[in-house]
């Protein structure tokens, strides 16, 4: 009887400590969340090229499902009030999972850099994707949709990573629907060029 | 890594085996190989794993000779639980990129709480603890550094994955077999 009564204080006490915890950390958690989405999500693009808010103004993005991959968020960068950069968030479907990509384009379609923000490609592998030494992801860095947008094997201009080629061509993949994208919607996304 | 310093004559309560046969380092295997990459990445786990043992021994101490058997291994399980999510949530509040980068370590961490639990002496509980705790602590930043060194310094790959953390833990206890003072090898006693 005496044990049964302390098993509950026990579980009453650590069922109650740890939903206070939660309750008191919840705000923090989400606020790192937050920051650490935006520092993912803009770090393509480089320092001091814009000075807006770009996360704070998500722009609508129709016709979104695109033939290998999905386009999950756009923003728009402005320097001075002129658009700076587009920003696309893209999904594509890797070797593993899910590869989410973040794709900054200039306003006359070359594609400034790109970055993954989450991946889950076999470790040694395709998730060298995300290897800041290996930095794959940098020959994209200035093509145009006028590039041959695959690997090398495949008769274009890219290297592959290693060992990976389902997650080398689905980067490839979406990065090229990415542009294409851009060059489909260039007036929605860079606003109405009439103001300018 | 103190694992067998003294400690030879204490028992425990619940049975005859002395906590100085490497068991917590045994018991922590998985987040010591899966999340010691680097050496920020080691003192994060490190310290986690100090923090979690610790604490869960002392929010025991008020329970050890009020409940026995199940009922404590049962009241021991719901201070984990109650320990590992605090533990998640402020790795995830104040350390993000961090708590994504260890995934679901931390909370392996239970495991090592248990077998402390379990194993640790009656006589000298405080002091065999901290020596256990220190050698884990010294075992997953000398693991971290060793693996930061060798993967980055020397382009090692290996070093990186978990397969080669596992290589290089053998090789640093066996380093530390060979190089530690006081009691002979077991095949060399009685040659003396």
């Amino acid at each position: 009887m005496r044990t049964a009564g302390l098993l509950l204080v026990t579980a009453v006490l650590a069922l109650s400590t740890a939903l206070i915890w939660r309750e008191w950390t919840l705000p923090a958690v989400s606020q790192a969340e937050k920051q650490l989405q935006s520092r993912q999500r803009l770090a393509v693009l480089p320092e001091g090229s814009y000075d807006n808010l770009p996360l704070d103004t998500p722009l609508p993005r129709p016709a979104s499902h695109r033939p290998h991959s999905r386009i999950v968020a756009a923003y728009r960068a402005t320097l001075a009030g002129k658009p700076a950069a587009i920003v696309l968030v893209t999904q594509a479907q890797g070797y593993a999972g899910p590869v989410v990509l973040s794709i900054a384009i200039a306003p006359d379609g070359r594609l400034i850099g790109s970055q993954v923000v989450e991946q889950q490609e076999s470790p040694g592998l395709g998730g060298r994707l995300a290897d800041p030494q290996v930095n794959w992801l940098k020959q994209f860095a200035n093509r145009r949709l006028s590039d041959h947008w695959a690997l090398k094997r495949d008769q274009g201009d890219f290297d592959q990573l290693a060992g990976a080629t389902v997650t080398s061509r689905a980067v490839i993949e979406a990065l090229q629907d990415a542009l294409v994208y851009f060059d489909e919607h260039r007036h929605d996304l860079l606003g109405d060029p009439a103001n300018e | 890594m103190p694992w067998s310093i003294s400690m030879n004559i204490a028992t425990t309560s619940l049975g005859t085996l002395p906590m100085n046969k490497g068991y917590l380092l045994a018991a922590s295997l998985a987040p010591l190989l899966g999340a010691t990459q680097t050496l920020p990445l080691a003192t994060a786990i490190g310290a986690c794993a100090v923090m979690m043992i610790g604490l869960h021994q002392v929010a025991l101490v008020p329970l050890r000779n009020r409940l026995k058997g199940a009922a404590h291994m049962l009241a021991s399980l719901l201070l984990l639980a109650a320990l590992a999510s605090c533990l998640q949530l402020a790795l995830r509040a104040w350390l993000l990129p961090v708590a994504l980068l260890l995934g679901p370590y931390p909370a392996l961490l239970c495991l090592p709480c248990l077998v402390a639990d379990y194993l640790l002496p009656q006589e000298g509980r405080w002091r065999s603890l901290l020596l256990n705790l220190a050698g884990l602590l010294a075992a997953c930043l000398l693991l971290g550094a060793c693996r930061q060194w060798l993967a980055e310094g020397l382009g090692l790959h290996l070093a990186s994955l978990a397969p080669g953390a596992l290589l290089l833990l053998g090789l640093l206890l066996a380093l530390y077999n060979h190089l530690r003072p006081g009691t002979a090898h077991p095949r060399r006693q009685g040659k003396r």
